[in-house]
């Protein structure tokens, strides 16, 4: 049953080794270099919203802070060094960030309701978008060079970014609810609001609804969601994460759940879909059997595998395999609460941001200050491969 | 003779093989099978160090890594389980100790009618002429012309043949179900043969009973058997057979031939201690030694499986791949369902389980609370 496996094999552990590597060839040696994670040397000095590695350039990374400034690292090619490149200040703390049409290119979204842009190189920054009430999610879709963010006054913005000539003033759709998390694929967008509400709109929808607004006649404009679903999970969504294959999306919540689900609205794709809990710890024993719940604040879905990592209020970042429902791996424990993950577009990395998470009714001297961290994992060849369903 | 008990080890030869807890595979010894381990299932996936036991690679990970193991690589499904202690075959569990023996026997049994099915040999130590007859078998004079049938076309086809200067090498099309089988004969363990027998069936499920049975029922009432029926099954590795079987009814048309096999006395050999246990499957009431004749043989899709699977080859592999499939089907009843999609099930029954979240508010995102904070809000410069 195992290719390569027979009865001659009676080597010591140590020579068999030597044989093997000398025959497995490149293969075998990267699968034995150990993975190896470091800490980035200057942190955020406050709490992080989100962090991000750029799509197109695997080694850039962008953090937004709760202190008011966006980060951009460079994770040293081959070395443990991830080098602070540059601060953005902002006028109010950042609760997200994404990279635009290129490496030089981010958006924010700040708690002084606005969407900016911003110029990584010269650091120029341009007000994209202002809505009413602090912006709690922005993303770009380089598919249809379209930017979108989310707001708590219970709106999307949508700006056609691709065309310079076109209205400053963005095109809006109003939310039933305030919206928590967002992600886009390929083709999707989803947002998830509260009283598990989740829309998900089409892009090449809104492309052609773009393409005839002109700044004026937004009331004759009416984009509907694509779909319309109640979460599969009981309580707040936390995050939202697309598959990279366009084929879904997974949701979590504040209580220690994950869902995977599927776009097409057929009576077997919907079939497919599934939660599962994660993230928990049995309390102490004084306690009795009471199992402690997590939020799974940050999820992301691996460039080349496919399979998923969640990060959690317990500190620790487990691998999913989406299609075989397994986990694959969990890593360690984080000194803090994971708030942000991220895999570099090549997969090479997994960037993980931990920060003092929230114990309910002990937000007033919240701070994250020194217990900020973000740990760059570089993953093994296989590390984040899935097995296949079994 | 020394080779051949090399072709047909006998059951305790089988039974002392050493095997691996987590995939169910043989060797030959137990050195093989400690490599075995070490490269397959205790091998770190990180620097490829071999460690001796899945404890030893999980402690390994959490601390040359700093990563949790979760299960113990390409075992079956539910032996990937890392409290087990597994050291060759030092730590397999008792009943799962006993399950793998009672399925040695089961193929070992199966394997061995077979071949005497399809050679006709007798037992050991029993001379030709006081053994059955090699073939009874009554036919129907339909049958009978068939079968004249077919002998007169293959005689022709041979004439012809010789005629065209080729040799057609004589092969018996369904006259004996023995030959049939021949090609399994050297492996004994051969899973799509010993599938094939409408006696062994459920073979993969583990029936509490030897394959032989199904012959019983031919036997004149009163049978021959020395020392009576047998209370309870078991085997023997070198057990004598009853003087003479009977001619009278003869298996139905188209049976292979397991069923002209004679009964086996009891006796007690030291594997029998494994048997007692054995869950009565199908013949509930079981206690004088009478089986139904009606023994299931409806196959299930898993049987076909399986019979499809092994006939592929004969290597010890494919031994080990059906045993594999043999045992998954039941084990995924018993035990890894209950990981698995009835974990869910079950996780949903027990929601009254004390929970308790860190984050409890479904309404107020963390995220607007901090915003609300003096600390985090926006104050808009008085221009």
């Amino acid at each position: 049953m195992a290719p390569g496996e027979n009865e001659t094999d009676v080597q010591t552990p140590r020579k068999r080794l030597i044989i093997k590597s000398a025959t497995g060839g490149p293969k075998l040696t990267s699968t034995q270099t150990p993975a190896t994670q470091f800490e980035v040397a200057e942190p955020p000095k406050d709490a992080m919203s989100a962090l991000v590695f750029a799509p197109d350039a695997a080694n850039r990374l962008l953090v937004s802070s709760w202190d008011k400034n966006l980060y951009l690292y460079e994770v040293g090619e081959g070395t443990d060094e991830t080098k602070l490149i540059k601060t953005y200040p902002h006028r109010a703390a950042l609760l997200n960030v994404c990279f635009g049409a290129n490496e030089n290119e981010a958006f924010t979204a700040g708690g002084d309701m606005r969407v900016m842009r911003i110029d990584l190189e010269t650091g120029e920054q341009t007000v994209i978008s202002k809505h009413k009430e602090p912006v709690r999610c922005v993303v770009y879709s380089r598919e249809h060079s379209i930017l979108i963010s989310a707001s708590w006054d219970l709106t999307l913005h949508i700006h056609n970014l691709a065309d310079r000539s076109s209205p400053s003033s963005p095109l809006e759709i109003k939310l039933p609810g305030k919206p928590h998390a967002m992600s886009t694929s390929p083709s999707k967008v989803v947002v998830a609001m509260t009283a598990r509400l989740v829309h998900i709109y089409d892009l090449p929808t809104i492309a052609a609804a773009l393409a005839k607004f002109d700044g004026t006649n937004a009331a004759e404009i009416d984009i509907q969601p694509w779909q319309q679903r109640e979460s599969s999970l009981k309580f707040l969504t936390r995050a939202v994460s697309c598959m990279p294959n366009d084929a879904g999306y997974a949701t979590s919540s504040i209580e220690g759940r994950v869902a995977v689900e599927w776009f097409e609205d057929t009576a077997e794709s919907q079939a497919r879909k599934y939660a599962f809990k994660c993230h928990r710890q049995a309390a102490p024993e004084e306690e009795g059997s009471i199992d402690i719940v997590y939020p799974v604040h940050a999820l992301a879905f691996h460039p080349v595998y496919g399979t998923f990592a969640s990060g959690g209020g317990d500190g620790t970042v487990a691998l999913w395999d989406a299609e075989a429902k397994r986990r694959m791996r969990q890593y360690q424990k984080f000194p803090e609460s994971v708030a942000a993950l991220s895999f570099s577009s090549d997969g090479k990395y997994l960037a993980i941001g931990v920060c003092p998470g929230f114990e309910t009714g002990k937000m007033e001297d919240y701070t994250g200050e020194g217990r900020t961290k973000v740990f760059i994992r570089e993953l093994g060849e296989t590390e984040a491969k899935g097995k296949g369903p079994k | 003779m020394g080779k051949k008990k090399r072709a047909h080890p006998d059951v305790e030869e089988l039974l002392a093989r050493p095997w691996c807890y987590y995939c169910e595979r043989e060797f030959e010894d137990l050195k093989l099978l400690i490599s075995h381990q070490k490269a397959k299932h205790f091998k770190c996936e990180r620097c490829g160090k071999r460690l001796n036991t899945a404890g030893g690679l999980s402690v390994h990970m959490n601390q040359v890594h700093k990563e949790s193991l979760n299960c113990v690589e390409n075992a079956l499904p539910n032996r990937q389980a890392l409290d087990i202690e597994i050291f060759g075959v030092e730590g397999i569990p008792e009943d799962i100790l006993q399950q793998h023996n009672q399925r040695i026997i089961q193929n070992y049994y199966t394997a061995q009618a077979e071949r005497r099915a399809a050679t006709g040999n007798p037992p050991p130590g029993q001379s030709r002429g006081q053994g059955p007859a090699k073939k009874i078998k009554q036919e129907t004079p339909d049958e009978l012309k068939q079968r004249l049938a077919a002998h007169r076309a293959k005689l022709a086809a041979q004439k012809a043949a010789a005629a065209n200067g080729t040799v057609i090498a004589p092969e018996a099309q369904g006259q004996s179900p023995g030959q049939g089988v021949s090609a399994n004969f050297h492996n004994p363990l051969i899973p799509g043969s010993a599938a094939d027998l409408p006696g062994s069936r459920d073979l993969h499920q583990i029936s509490p009973f030897p394959p032989p049975q199904p012959g019983f029922p031919y036997l004149p009432p009163g049978g021959i058997v020395p020392g009576g029926v047998p209370g309870v099954p078991s085997y023997s590795p070198s057990q004598t057979y009853p003087p003479s079987y009977p001619p009278g009814p003869s298996p139905p048309p188209g049976a292979s031939g397991a069923f002209n096999l004679p009964a086996r006395p009891p006796s007690n050999p030291p594997v029998t201690s494994a048997l007692p246990q054995r869950p009565p499957y199908y013949y509930n009431g079981h206690g004088n030694g009478t089986p139904t004749p009606a023994f299931p043989r409806s196959p299930s899709t898993v049987d076909d499986l399986v019979v499809n699977a092994g006939r592929g080859g004969d290597d010890i592999d494919q031994l080990i791949r059906m045993a594999e499939a043999g045992i998954k089907p039941q084990q995924q009843k018993n035990g890894a369902a209950e990981d698995g999609a009835a974990g869910e099930k079950k996780s949903k029954k027990d929601k009254e389980k004390n929970t308790r979240m860190i984050y409890g508010d479904s309404e107020i995102s963390p995220e607007e609370k901090m915003i609300a904070e003096p600390r985090y809000r926006f104050v808009a410069e008085v221009a």
